[in-house]
């Protein structure tokens, strides 16, 4: 009886389980499954936004995924619980949505959007749903409509090219650049006119041992394509209309010759480099271990601002010849056992955080810049980046993002650190191209990063410690074959060696 | 009700179950995907693939190597330092014995980092990028090594050095009549676990190294990212080479019996 007994009570245990993994409990309770990077989020406590700018002591400094799941209660009458989870790459991502792990809504960068589209993995999106708040329609920045309305991808099942604002919603974008120590590097000289200017910085044998880049293949290709193509890209003509078509072009070359080039390039940038790098270049900066990094803007703002603190000046430069323009962005994967309920959640999430007020909160937690504008934003510039009342002020035009008369009176340092980082102008996003999903040509740009990080050694020298290490082997099993090696030593004074029998 | 009674044989039920779910299973998985191409077709494009690549083959003899020092160099300092514990007759070895594991305690990422830490300050980090792996591979492995010599020479019976001494033995035969034939098991057993996951653990190239140097489970983990297939075989080429070296140091012949005491 009592084996029947906890059995049951076992069983009684089980049930809850079960019945909470089943998605939509029985209160009808909407459950969005958002992924996102990690730390990509206003988590609201110490460090937030309405933590720090917090005048009256009462502010709600709960995480925002709390106030959104209140606000969508209160607005659309359903409650919604948010089941939040984060990757680390967006190659995770893809990995777990292949392998079938199901979520609502997913914020990959552009070029794994792209390869999500083309292999038919994600659905359009329907901001009709939301009829009432079109936060993101309403708010999202000119620059940034302009770029998803007139980027195309290829979209399974579509025979024409689809605009990218079909599928995707933006979130947080950037570009790629160089933070440098100006007390070690000078930057007219050796970033902008030098023999060793923009990316060629990586190769410059004067900062050997000096400079890190990313430890991804992506960031690192495109800087090979950089060094590769400096002389084109800067005789490039920058009024010219089709400049940026042109310069996408360039930076999206993925034919066997020049993968080959790169190749060389980079093999080149290995031996120069301190390393290879995916978090640890912020803090080397800080500590001048290395004099120069690759970096994306976001992470570029965060390693200012740690220097800051530690009263060492670091500086970031867009390199002359064109950057990566990067963007991260809402995509919602497809499920057939999806309810209109919980896409009309995802959308409204979507607007939620694109509410230019918490769109500031985002931003200002995770230091990326919001691909929001709204006047909000525009604010939180201004009373970021205004000149204080003693230093020089100059103008600074970011009309092209927040689309009217947008000026901001910056401090004169400013135009190379924060503020040129977090809201580059225009001239500098002109010059900066999105790098596409390479298609059919993704293995073999794998495997040239294999060739790169791969060790490397003569034939010769491979010949000899493989028949070293065969030799320790056959050694070894000569020894157990029962050959005993013998050591045969002078015994103590006053002993004599007897010479040993075999014993039968 | 039917009569069912729980034997001593079903105590090995749990670990049967998790033995066949997350090792046997896995291991299948892995195979699979090991003669597997994109498509799910069996193909042997990645065990060619591999071959045919000096670059990886390079990288695997590199972390066979950079292992192997990393094993050396732990046995040669762990050995006095076992045995002189072992053998001597201080009170409270067991402080000692401590200092030597609490490191362990520390989070290893953590380690590294100080290490990383002390190495610039050196001005080594970024000028000798394979003498720093092999370092940070010997401080986090040591204990390893330490702790299976220090109890199995502290096995060693006194009376056997008295024998050896009253047959005339010197101090070297004594070590390597004595000594070294009954640690032996201790040996593997710390060379075992040492070894392989030095062959592995890419945190210490990428940290120390600055991913600089590439061993073959940082390959691993990239394919694991962009190419399963890939990532698969050579997780599975690995898992022979550690089967070889573990066959050839002869983890698998049961003890002796007249070996231990």
């Amino acid at each position: 009886m009592k084996r029947t007994a906890s059995l049951l009570l076992s069983v009684a245990l089980l049930v809850p389980t079960l019945f909470s993994l089943g998605g939509c409990s029985s209160n009808g309770e909407i459950t969005l499954r958002v992924y996102n990077w990690e730390e990509y989020i206003d988590e609201g406590g110490e460090g937030s936004y309405d933590y720090d700018y917090d005048e009256t002591g009462n502010a709600d400094t709960r995480p925002i995924l709390d106030k959104f799941e209140e606000w969508y209660e209160t607005e659309y009458g359903k409650s919604v619980r948010v089941e939040y989870s984060t990757f680390g790459t967006n190659e995770d991502l893809y990995n777990q949505l292949k392998l079938g792990d199901k979520y609502d809504l997913v914020c990959p960068s552009e070029y794994m959007i792209m390869k999500l589209a083309a292999e038919g993995m994600i659905q359009q999106l329907d901001f009709d749903l939301t009829e009432k708040h079109n936060y993101y329609n309403d708010y999202v920045s000119p620059f940034i409509r302009e770029k998803f309305e007139n980027g195309l991808m290829f979209v399974k099942g579509e025979s024409e090219l689809q605009p990218w604002s079909e599928y995707a919603a933006g979130y947080m974008w950037g570009v790629t650049g160089l933070v440098f120590n100006p007390a070690f590097v000078d930057e007219e000289a050796d970033l902008k006119t030098g023999d060793y200017s923009g990316w060629k910085a990586l190769i410059n044998p004067k900062y050997r041992n000096k400079v890190t880049t990313k430890d991804n293949v992506r960031d690192s290709y495109f800087v090979g394509l950089g060094i590769l193509n400096r002389d084109k890209l800067l005789n490039l003509e920058k009024d010219a209309p089709g400049y940026n078509d042109e310069l996408t072009k360039i930076m999206n070359d993925v034919t066997p010759k020049t993968v080959a080039n790169v190749k060389e390039i980079l093999m080149k940038m290995k031996e120069n480099i301190f390393g290879f790098e995916t978090d640890t270049g912020k803090s080397d900066m800080v500590k001048g271990t290395i004099h120069m990094n690759f970096a994306w803007s976001g992470d570029a703002v965060y390693a200012m601002d740690e220097a800051d603190n530690q009263n060492v000046r670091l500086d970031f430069h867009v390199p002359e010849e064109g950057a990566n323009l990067f963007f991260d962005g809402w995509v919602i994967p497809k499920d057939d056992k999806r309810s209109e309920d919980t896409t009309h959640a995802a959308h409204a999430f979507i607007n939620y955080m694109s509410r230019p007020d918490n769109a500031v909160r985002n931003s200002y937690y995770i230091g990326y810049t919001s691909v929001i504008a709204g006047d909000e934003m525009f604010e939180y510039a201004l009373d970021t980046y205004s000149a204080e009342e003693e230093s020089e002020a100059v103008p600074y035009d970011v009309s092209y993002f927040f689309g009217k008369d947008a000026v901001i009176e910056a401090d004169v340092e400013q135009l190379s650190r924060q503020l040129y980082a977090q809201f580059p102008p225009q001239e500098v996003v002109n010059r900066c191209a999105v790098m596409n999903y390479y298609g059919d040509e993704e293995d073999a740009i794998n495997e040239l990063w294999t060739q790169i990080k791969g060790e490397r050694l003569s034939a010769w020298a491979i010949v000899i410690i493989c028949v070293a290490i065969v030799g320790i082997a056959a050694f070894i099993v000569f020894a157990k074959l029962g050959h005993k090696i013998e050591f045969q030593w002078k015994p103590k004074k006053g002993y004599r060696l007897i010479k040993q029998e075999k014993v039968k | 009700m039917t009569n069912f009674r729980i034997s001593r044989k079903s105590l090995c039920i749990p670990y049967a179950v998790f033995l066949l779910f997350f090792v046997i299973a896995p291991m299948l998985v892995i195979v699979f995907y090991a003669f597997t191409d994109k498509n799910n077709h069996i193909s042997f494009i990645n065990f060619v693939n591999f071959f045919s690549d000096p670059t990886k083959l390079t990288t695997i003899v590199y972390s066979v190597v950079i292992a192997l020092i990393t094993t050396v160099v732990c046995l040669l300092i762990a050995f006095p330092v076992a045995y002189i514990l072992a053998r001597s007759k201080i009170k409270r070895k067991y402080i000692i014995l401590l200092l030597f594991v609490t490191p362990m305690w520390i989070n290893f990422v953590l380690r590294i980092n100080a290490i990383r830490e002390l190495m610039n300050w050196m001005n080594l980090l970024g000028e000798a990028n394979y003498f720093n792996t092999v370092f940070g591979m010997v401080y986090d492995f040591l204990p390893f090594m330490i702790l299976p010599l220090y109890t199995q020479i502290s096995k060693i019976d006194d009376s056997l050095y008295e024998a050896c001494a009253d047959l005339g033995g010197n101090v070297f035969t004594s070590f390597f009549r004595v000594t070294i034939p009954l640690s032996m098991p201790g040996i593997l057993s710390g060379v075992t676990m040492v070894f392989l996951p030095s062959m592995t653990n890419y945190v210490v190239s990428d940290m120390l190294g600055n991913s600089k140097v590439t061993i073959i489970g940082k390959f691993i983990e990239t394919y694991f990212g962009t190419n399963w297939h890939m990532g698969s075989m050579i997780a599975l080429i690995l898992l022979i080479v550690v089967l070889l070296s573990s066959f050839l140091s002869g983890g698998f012949k049961q003890e002796k019996s007249g070996r231990t005491i």
